[in-house]
């Protein structure tokens, strides 16, 4: 028997929330919207300068670049680890799990920071390079695309191996041994029973990769170099350097829409895993 | 014969098979926990450069840390905004979250989509539209816009907690309860709350990490008065990398791993995921 409130009570209690969700984050996304289009006067002039502005565009192309690359480097590294965590026993996986959870925990500050010293020109690798080679190797490693690409794949990992273990874990172990006794080798049972199985989790943690790094700002900033400028760096290089409002809110609505795009494929590809379960 | 040595060497081809998929694993968790491994004993190096492997050890930089009014005053303003950030979201996060499992009402599943959207929405969009938002309340560079916007972004955390917390507590025990003459408010300290402990705890703790290490949105709206230690980071690793920074990072560390530990011991991994 499902114990259930009465109106009242019900009201009473999500009172705060919605009086929370109401002025702090529906007011101030609809201010967005409409500085994006208000310029003492109803405008277009923000959107026209996204689809126009070259500089706009090649940000954008940066953007789609870095994220797909760091999802994908995270989806290797990712499956590789979560196959590693699903194989061994709940008790074993305790200690395993924490090396993957306080990365998680990590903040993304002292992340960038560590890569910073690293990677760079008195960084640790570049002084093992100096070394082996007395002085005259040396590789520009921090500021470039790579740096984003490292310190960004740090970031999502986590994020890539929960979604895909938890797929992984839900697989019925009785199939991988039924394949075995019919003959089947451990690279067809990866790619004909594994695998596929595994895709649900796959896809949740692709979408949920690509939504955070499309509005990834830290990382970029920090291990970037102008060229590799993302849609969050300009929409602050707007906001603070130029004060042109209107055009870092069109920016911002467009990476908004981009990621309820990808959130609502996410929610849509989830609601079908449970029908599936 | 023939046949042994099929199955023997199909064990061994697995065998490589799984090696080489650990290997690929412990690549990802060094990977993984290098920004750690490195940043730890760096800060224990002291000195004015920051060195790996360091040259000594001392606790200089942490001394210089403690004795630098510039970084702990913002550790001191960013513990006060998680804490009122957590106790906020409390407030409005386990009532709401409560009244969600026990109810059923037209839009109900809308509501909680929308709740849980701040999750999910690029936190750059929702800096600028605080900012913009707390300009016009001319609320911009008070430590009290930077824990509204804070408490809006972290209820998503607190209510998935409470949710799953509650989805395993025994709605019978509050129908039992009701008909023995029980009111509402003492149903549910004397038997919700004891059923979702650990779940409200762990919300708690999600909130109070993810206001102490928030960076983006504060960045936007806060000022000199309300500098939070994270902004104050951020500023020192892009303008002048401090070596303070170091220790600064394995303090933040520390209090990672500390939460991280309390969150597993909280919820022992379960066998089968949790759907």
């Amino acid at each position: 028997m499902m114990h259930k409130l009465n109106t009242g009570t019900v009201v009473a209690l999500l009172l705060p929330l919605c009086a929370l969700m109401l002025v702090f984050f529906l007011w101030p996304l609809g201010l967005v919207g409409w500085t994006s289009i208000y310029d003492n006067g109803l405008t277009l002039d923000g959107y026209t300068r996204v689809a126009t502005s070259s500089l706009i565009h090649k940000v954008m192309a940066n953007t789609l670049e870095i994220s797909v690359i760091a999802t994908l480097t995270s989806l290797v590294l990712g499956y590789a680890i979560a196959m590693h965590l699903a194989r061994m026993s709940p008790a074993r996986r305790g200690p395993y799990l924490v090396m993957v959870m306080l990365p998680f925990w990590t903040s993304i500050l002292v992340k960038s920071f560590a890569f910073t010293i690293v990677l760079g020109n008195a960084g640790i690798i570049n002084q093992f390079l100096q070394w082996i080679s007395g002085g005259s190797w040396h590789i520009e490693m921090l500021f470039n695309r790579a740096a984003v690409v490292v310190g960004m794949t740090n970031y999502l990992l986590p994020f890539m191996v929960l979604p895909i273990m938890a797929s992984l874990l839900n697989q019925n172990r009785n199939l991988k041994f039924a394949a075995e006794i019919m003959g089947a080798g451990p690279l067809r049972i990866f790619t004909r029973i594994t695998l596929p199985l595994s895709l649900p989790g796959v896809f949740a943690g692709v979408l949920m990769c690509l939504t955070l790094s499309l509005g990834m700002y830290i990382t970029p900033a920090l291990l970037g170099g102008r060229q590799d400028m993302m849609l969050a760096n300009l929409v602050d290089f707007y906001t603070r350097q130029t004060l042109d409002w209107t055009l870092a809110s069109a920016i911002a609505i467009v990476l908004l829409v981009f990621s309820c795009a990808l959130i609502l494929m996410l929610i849509r590809a989830q609601r079908n895993q449970e029908a599936a379960n | 014969m023939m046949k042994t040595r099929t199955r023997k060497q199909s064990r061994d081809t697995r065998r490589a098979w799984a090696r080489l998929g650990g290997a690929l694993a412990w690549v990802g968790y060094l990977f993984l926990l290098l920004p750690s491994l490195i940043i730890i004993p760096v800060s224990f190096g002291g000195g004015q450069e920051l060195a790996f492997p360091p040259k000594s050890f001392s606790l200089d930089l942490f001394i210089q840390f403690f004795n630098d009014a510039g970084w702990w005053t913002t550790a001191v303003q960013s513990a006060v905004v998680a804490v009122a950030t957590t106790a906020l979201s409390l407030l409005a996060g386990v009532p709401a979250a409560y009244a969600f499992s026990r109810s059923d009402f037209p839009g109900r599943r809308a509501l909680e989509m929308l709740a849980l959207a701040p999750m999910l929405v690029p936190v750059i969009v929702l800096g600028l539209g605080m900012y913009m938002h707390l300009a016009a309340m001319q609320m911009v560079n008070t430590l009290l816009g930077v824990v509204m916007a804070h408490t809006v972004l972290v209820l998503p955390f607190m209510l998935v907690c409470v949710s799953s917390g509650l989805r395993h507590a025994d709605p019978a025990l509050e129908t039992v309860a009701l008909m023995m003459g029980a009111s509402r408010l003492r149903i549910f300290v004397q038997v919700v709350l004891p059923q979702i402990r650990s779940s409200v705890i762990v919300g708690a703790l999600f909130a109070f990490l993810i206001s102490f290490d928030e960076v983006v949105i504060a960045y936007f709206i806060t000022g000199p008065d309300s500098t939070t230690l994270p902004v104050k980071m951020y500023s020192a690793i892009r303008w002048e990398i401090s070596p303070i920074l170091a220790a600064v990072s394995t303090l933040l560390t520390l209090l990672s791993l500390a939460i991280c530990l309390t969150l597993m011991a909280l919820q022992p991994p379960k066998p089968q995921a949790d759907q």
